[in-house]
């Protein structure tokens, strides 16, 4: 009983960190996400090349890459983050690009009858977007934001080489003091019970927007 | 009947990637008219109502709606139409009635009523809600306030989509082959709310394959074949004494 309290305690207090970091991550993504989207299938030029281009970047590079330049490299210009800031700027950044091109395809799925009826009807393109297009976008997105946001979860772990005690950096680290493989199984079961709470919710969701189909 | 001239579209040209589908087309509708705009497929009479709305643009030509200036060429030969907040004010004098329908598919039939008088003219939930549901009473659709639209049949939703362009109280109502969608046992009840606006003096213009609802509704009807108008006038002319051959051929075909 001590020794599986020896194993939990710490990895419950390691879940903390790896859960701050995706929830904040999260909530920051989706609205910057949608700006990004947003602003690829602007009508100004200049906007939709700068965003392709950033997309390109993040999707381009290791996110690991991007990790150890936010935390190692932009101290050496002056910008000194603090390590939980620093791992969210890389996390949100690379993920807003992912959810960004998400939010696109949604949107691009829209009927054009939706926008010549909501223009027809004196609606102005913000609130064809706000309105119309966007609350029927966020349905059909639900399942490929169900998948990177689960991906997010796992990705968390990546900041082991920040020197940050996330879930899986107690894992091995308890691992190598005990020579004891049961950690690794602990954190296995952590990730796990982790995503099925974000698989059931997304189910919810996808029900509750299933309200208006035939 | 008032004298007064809703719509007017002078010379109006349009192409399409090099192909001109609009060849110089004049209309003028006066207040409290019904003018059917009937043809074969690919005809032009589809873009010609896009045209007047914006969905679409013109290439040459000019277009007054209400007595504003909708659209008109500048001196460099190009058309410019009117965008922004002025652009919108004429366009609230029409209302449109597509051939899919374009409800939205994420509110409730009452939600689609009121959602542009609340967001766009500002009105209050309260009176828009009283407005809608006297409208659905009105096409017949009093009991579906609450479903969503998929729950309803073509029939129903198209006339929805009628009610809800009525909740913003437009002059003008443009009908883009309203029917063309629905199984044929469908079509008689949005004729029927059609034939009831008509009859209420509602100023419409609407493209259609309905040859019986061109006639017995129609206070004109324009034949377009090939982005050309091949003939116009009153239904009684035009369907009994058709002067054109290739309007006889076209009547003979869909009668």
């Amino acid at each position: 009983m001590d020794k599986i309290a020896q194993i939990v305690l710490p990895m419950l207090e390691g879940s903390e960190i790896t859960l701050e970091i995706f929830l904040i991550t999260f909530l920051l993504v989706l609205p910057l996400g949608l700006l990004i989207a947003l602003g690829h299938i602007a009508k100004f030029r200049p906007l939709r090349l700068l965003v392709a281009a950033y997309i390109w970047i993040m999707r381009g590079t290791p996110l690991m890459l991007q990790l150890l330049f936010v935390y190692f490299a932009l101290p050496m210009i002056g910008l000194k983050l603090p390590d939980i800031m620093a791992a969210l700027l890389a996390f949100t950044l690379n993920y807003a690009a992912y959810f960004s091109e998400i939010f696109r395809a949604g949107i691009q799925s829209i009927d054009r009858g939706q926008y010549e009826a909501a223009r027809m009807l004196g609606l102005t393109y913000g609130q064809t977007m706000r309105r119309i297009v966007i609350p029927q976008m966020v349905r059909r997105v639900l399942p490929p934001m169900s998948n990177e946001t689960i991906n997010l979860v796992k990705d968390t772990s990546l900041i082991y080489i920040l020197a940050m005690n996330d879930l899986l950096r107690v894992a091995r680290s308890i691992v190598q003091r005990e020579f004891d493989m049961t950690p690794f199984v602990v954190a296995g079961v952590f990730y796990l019970a982790m995503t099925f709470v974000l698989t059931w919710g997304f189910g919810r969701l996808e029900a509750h927007f299933s309200k208006y189909d035939a | 009947m008032s004298e007064e001239v809703m719509v007017r579209m002078h010379q109006i040209h349009k192409n399409f990637n090099g192909v001109e589908v609009l060849k110089g087309i004049d209309l003028e509708v006066k207040r409290g008219e019904v003018l059917a705009i009937i043809g074969p497929s690919g005809s032009g009479k589809s873009t010609l109502l896009r045209c007047l709305n914006h969905l679409e643009s013109i290439d040459r030509g000019s277009i007054e709606v209400a007595g504003k200036s909708f659209a008109g060429e500048s001196d460099l030969g190009t058309v410019a139409y009117e965008t922004g907040a002025q652009g919108r004010e004429i366009l609230s004098h029409m209302g449109m009635v597509f051939q899919q329908f374009n409800l939205f598919p994420h509110m409730t039939v009452l939600e689609n009523l009121i959602e542009a008088p609340v967001l766009v003219k500002k009105e209050p939930r309260k009176q828009a809600v009283g407005r809608a549901r006297e409208l659905l009473d009105r096409v017949g659709l009093s009991d579906k306030c609450d479903a969503y639209p998929a729950r309803l049949s073509g029939g129903q939703q198209q006339r929805v989509a009628i009610a809800r362009a009525l909740a913003m109280e437009p002059e003008i109502m443009l009908f883009d082959e309203p029917t063309s969608a629905l199984d044929p046992e469908l079509t008689g009840e949005v004729l029927k709310t059609m034939r009831q606006l008509a009859d209420d003096h509602m100023t419409m213009i609407v493209v259609t394959h309905e040859m019986n609802f061109a006639r017995e509704v129609a206070s004109e009807v324009m034949f377009m074949a090939d982005g050309n108008v091949v003939e116009q006038g009153v239904p009684q002319e035009l369907f009994l004494h058709p002067q054109q051959q290739r309007t006889q051929d076209f009547l003979c075909n869909m009668l």
